[in-house]
């Protein structure tokens, strides 16, 4: 009898082409659906905070569920882009395009920036720091007469994207983004990453370059949470200090990475999905939807750990695209 | 003369400082964890005292009888039922937790006490006295002997008592000091309710020396951390004198920059010495 | 015959898969000192941890003074009477050595007489008394075993469990140590379980002893009249 037998099952990995072709049906039908005209206004403004908020929570999980990374200031991206989308359109009355792809640049390089001084701390220190450097951003912002200090900037662009143009555009932005974390999941960087997260002692001996994994994280995170806080900017038509960069970005992605499932592939989707319907329902009671989101989470944290797919995918002993679940590891 | 009254501007304003840092010392230092929702709790703090004064028709002071027994009841019961329960998952859920309960406490405080400045007074909030011909507030010189009784007692507590020694021991060696007879979860409980009910105190003083909000909690929580990353995690008389520090080079400073000099020196801290002072990794 | 201070019955210890302990079963008299040797790995520590309460056991049941302590946490055991010494460090290193020694008498039950024990610890161990407000962390290692061992004395306790008290010690430390354990087992009765890889010296200190290996308590017997071909064989599971 082998003492040291592991008392956990195999899991089956449903990665197989039957699925990603059902995958890729589900997208081309979500354009159809677009561009045929069928959707109502009411349905594509669903479909345009799902798939944002996919993304939010997509990038979120890769932070943390993968790279170990907790960040609390993933907003300093949302406002950064934010502000860069409307500065470019209405101050120098550059085309919308322009405007998203001058927001990506800009949240690439000071994501660069901030990584020489967040890198150097770990843990508690860095998810401080994080919260720390987006609060420096947003008090300047509040004071920074260029961007309209606290009032803020309105997005001028004729014409003025209608919502069709938005939904395709977040949907586009979605599926990039999903394509993106498959793809870095399969690759060495993300076998690295997995090996990084299960024993960080270990990894390096078996030549896990941390730092640049945690880079090329850190910078495909800002990246893409620019392309949606651009898209979430034109949405609203406005920007200011309090909705750019507030917390509210964060308590939204840790929701939805803790309610579905973290260090799971599908399981953001499934949060994302939840809070934008649960949003839409706490909106009827103002000044409750944070404390409601609070409670959610801190409930799910103590009684189901591991997300609502991390938890199904434990119970029907299946995995949904990931290269390996991971969960939090014990360190008391 | 200039300079003896920026100095001691610095360390009356230092002193508050350093009981904005006490109670996060404790946690961070002693049981390890870092409690994000420490700077809310001291707004909690402000509003029972901002609250109960008038209504009992009391000095402001005298709030604490019943504000400091009450969060230290609070702060026991939420670590030995929650915080506790979220640290045997690990140290992100207990730093998401503590995350969450800093944003439902904030929102609720919203929702009850509004958006609204506060300000606790005092009959003597105003008044001043001449001193070596330096001059000098009746309230920071009250607001300096709260926080230093408040800090020394502490003090006492931790190295004087059995329960203190317990403290310190848990956090030394937590197998060690089950062994002597300790029980941890309680232990870390009793941490968190004594950080609590010196928060309390600190809401206090807050709470009469500055206007505050329901969302003053992220600047409180921020000065608390910069004084306990640079005094030394677990160590009070470190906390004490790097508030003073602190007080000293805020009043230096000037008090248009106050914030984002905060911001500032903190991320040079961390950067400085990531594992802070005494080099415990967290 | 009267109750044993300390008896263990088929005890049962997992950790997940793994079988720690297979099953284990000895009693110590009143006032006697016990040895209990056995390769690394064979389960000694992880016996003694489970009977002072680090662990639960899986099965099986451990009696205290004619009380069932089995699955009673540490604290709530060593507030009994049942002080262990475990493997490698118990002391509180940032902590001076009298706070070290005071955190011994931390047990409501045991505060009352906290200056008197202490004063039977410098007694005993009198250099302890010279540095009693330097760290813990800063004494040598037989100095630093000396902490482990007074602060467990400080709730005269009725049974002491020292889990390899001479890892990492100099021979003469080594025997010193052992001098004081016979001393406070020929004062105050205290019964004594020494865990030990030095079988020699084990036997010198015990009146009866327990071999185990892998996990399972294969001989025992009276030290005196130990032969030393039978227990090589069951030293090493042969």
């Amino acid at each position: 009898m082998n003492k040291l037998s592991p008392a956990k099952h195999r899991s089956r990995v449903l990665d197989s082409m039957p699925l990603l072709i059902g995958c890729i049906v589900v997208i081309i039908a979500l354009y159809g659906v677009l561009i045929s005209g069928i959707a109502s206004n009411n349905v594509m403004r669903y479909m345009i905070q799902i798939f944002l908020y996919i993304i939010l929570g997509e990038m979120w999980n890769l932070l943390s569920g993968y790279a170990g990374m907790t960040s609390l200031g993933q907003q300093l991206y949302i406002g950064l882009s934010g502000y860069t989308v409307a500065v470019a359109t209405s101050t120098f009355k550059l085309p919308l395009g322009t405007g998203i792809l001058l927001a990506v640049i800009v949240c690439t390089v000071i994501s660069l920036i901030m990584s020489l001084i967040l890198f150097r701390m770990e843990g508690m220190y860095f998810s401080i720091a994080t919260w720390v450097v987006a609060e420096m951003f947003s008090t300047f912002f509040f004071s920074w007469k260029f961007v309209g200090q606290g009032s803020g900037m309105t997005i001028r662009v004729t014409p003025y994207p209608k919502m069709f143009d938005i939904c395709i555009l977040s949907l586009t932005f979605c599926v990039g983004a999903l394509v993106i974390v498959y793809m870095l999941l399969r690759t060495k960087i993300g076998l690295g990453l997995t090996a990084m997260r299960d024993d960080i002692t270990a990894a390096p001996s078996v030549g896990v370059d941390q730092i640049g994994h945690k880079l090329v994280v850190y910078v495909i995170a800002a990246v893409f949470i620019a392309f949606a806080g651009s898209v979430f900017v034109i949405n609203k038509g406005i920007i200011y200090p309090d909705n750019g960069f507030t917390i509210g970005w964060t308590v939204s992605m840790i929701f939805i990475v803790v309610v579905g499932g973290k260090g799971t592939f599908s399981g953001p989707i499934v949060g994302a999905i939840i809070y934008v319907f649960l949003q839409e329902y706490l909106a009827h009671f103002p000044g409750w939807s944070n404390i409601i989101l609070g409670i959610i989470t801190i409930l799910v944290i103590l009684f189901l750990p591991d997300g609502i797919v991390g938890t199904l995918q434990k119970k029907l002993h299946f995995e949904l695209f990931s290269a390996k679940r991971i969960s939090f590891p014990k360190e008391r | 003369m200039y300079i003896a009254q920026v100095i001691t501007n610095g360390i009356l304003l230092g002193s508050v400082y350093a009981l904005l840092g006490l109670g996060m010392t404790l946690i961070f230092g002693i049981v390890k964890q870092t409690n994000l929702a420490h700077g809310v709790f001291i707004v909690l703090g402000a509003y029972l005292s901002s609250v109960l004064a008038p209504v009992l028709g009391i000095d402001p002071i005298f709030t604490l009888f019943l504000t400091v027994p009450l969060m230290f009841l609070f702060g026991f019961v939420l670590q030995y039922f929650l915080i506790g329960k979220a640290m045997q998952k690990g140290n992100e859920p207990a730093l998401l937790v503590t995350f969450g309960l800093s944003i439902i406490l904030q929102d609720a405080m919203l929702l009850i006490f509004t958006a609204d400045a506060q300000h606790i007074t005092a009959a003597y909030s105003v008044a001043n006295f001449d001193i070596f011909g330096l001059k000098v507030s009746v309230l920071n010189v009250v607001l300096f002997c709260i926080s230093l009784v408040t800090i020394g007692a502490l003090w006492l507590f931790l190295n004087r008592t059995y329960i203190g020694r317990a403290i310190r021991a848990t956090s030394d060696n937590p197998e060690a000091a089950s062994l002597a007879g300790v029980s941890v979860k309680k232990i870390y409980a009793i941490a968190m309710g004594i950080a609590m009910a010196s928060a309390a105190v600190a809401g206090l003083c807050v709470g009469m020396k500055w206007t505050f909000y329901a969302s003053s909690g992220g600047s409180y929580l921020l000065i608390a951390f910069v004084v306990v990353v640079i005094g030394g995690l677990g160590s009070v008389p470190g906390t004490l004198i790097a508030g003073l520090l602190f007080g000293l080079a805020q009043v230096i400073g000037g008090a248009n920059y106050g914030l984002l000099i905060s911001y500032v020196i903190l991320l040079i801290v961390l950067v400085v010495k990531p594992q802070g002072i005494l080099g415990k990794k967290v | 015959m009267s109750e044993p201070v300390l008896r263990v019955e088929d005890l049962r210890v997992n950790y997940d898969d793994f079988i720690a302990v297979e099953t284990a079963s000895l009693s110590i008299e009143e006032g006697k000192i016990v040895s209990v040797v056995g390769l690394n790995g064979a389960g000694k520590s992880t016996l003694m941890n489970t009977i002072a309460g680090l662990n639960k056991p899986k099965s099986g049941k451990v009696f205290f003074m004619g009380k069932d302590i089995t699955g009673l946490p540490a604290e709530k055991i060593a507030a009994c009477g049942l002080s262990l010494v475990p493997q490698g460090g118990s002391i509180f290193n940032s902590m001076s050595v009298q706070d070290n020694l005071l955190m011994g008498a931390y047990p409501r039950n045991a505060r009352p007489h906290a200056k008197d024990a202490l004063h039977h610890v410098y007694d005993l161990f009198p250099v302890l008394e010279e540095k009693k407000k330097s760290p813990a962390g800063t004494l040598s290692g037989g100095q630093r075993q000396m902490v482990a061992i007074g602060r467990a004395l400080m709730t005269k306790p009725a049974c002491l469990i020292f889990d390899e008290i001479s890892l990492g010690l100099a021979p003469a430390v080594i025997k010193d140590i052992y001098r004081r354990i016979i001393e406070i087992n020929a004062t105050h009765h205290t019964s004594i379980l020494l865990i030990e890889q030095d079988t020699q010296r084990a036997l010198k200190a015990s009146e009866s002893f327990y071999v185990m290996f892998k996990g399972r308590v294969v001989m025992s017997g009276k030290s005196s009249e130990a032969d030393p071909e039978e227990l090589k064989r069951a030293y090493f599971g042969m």
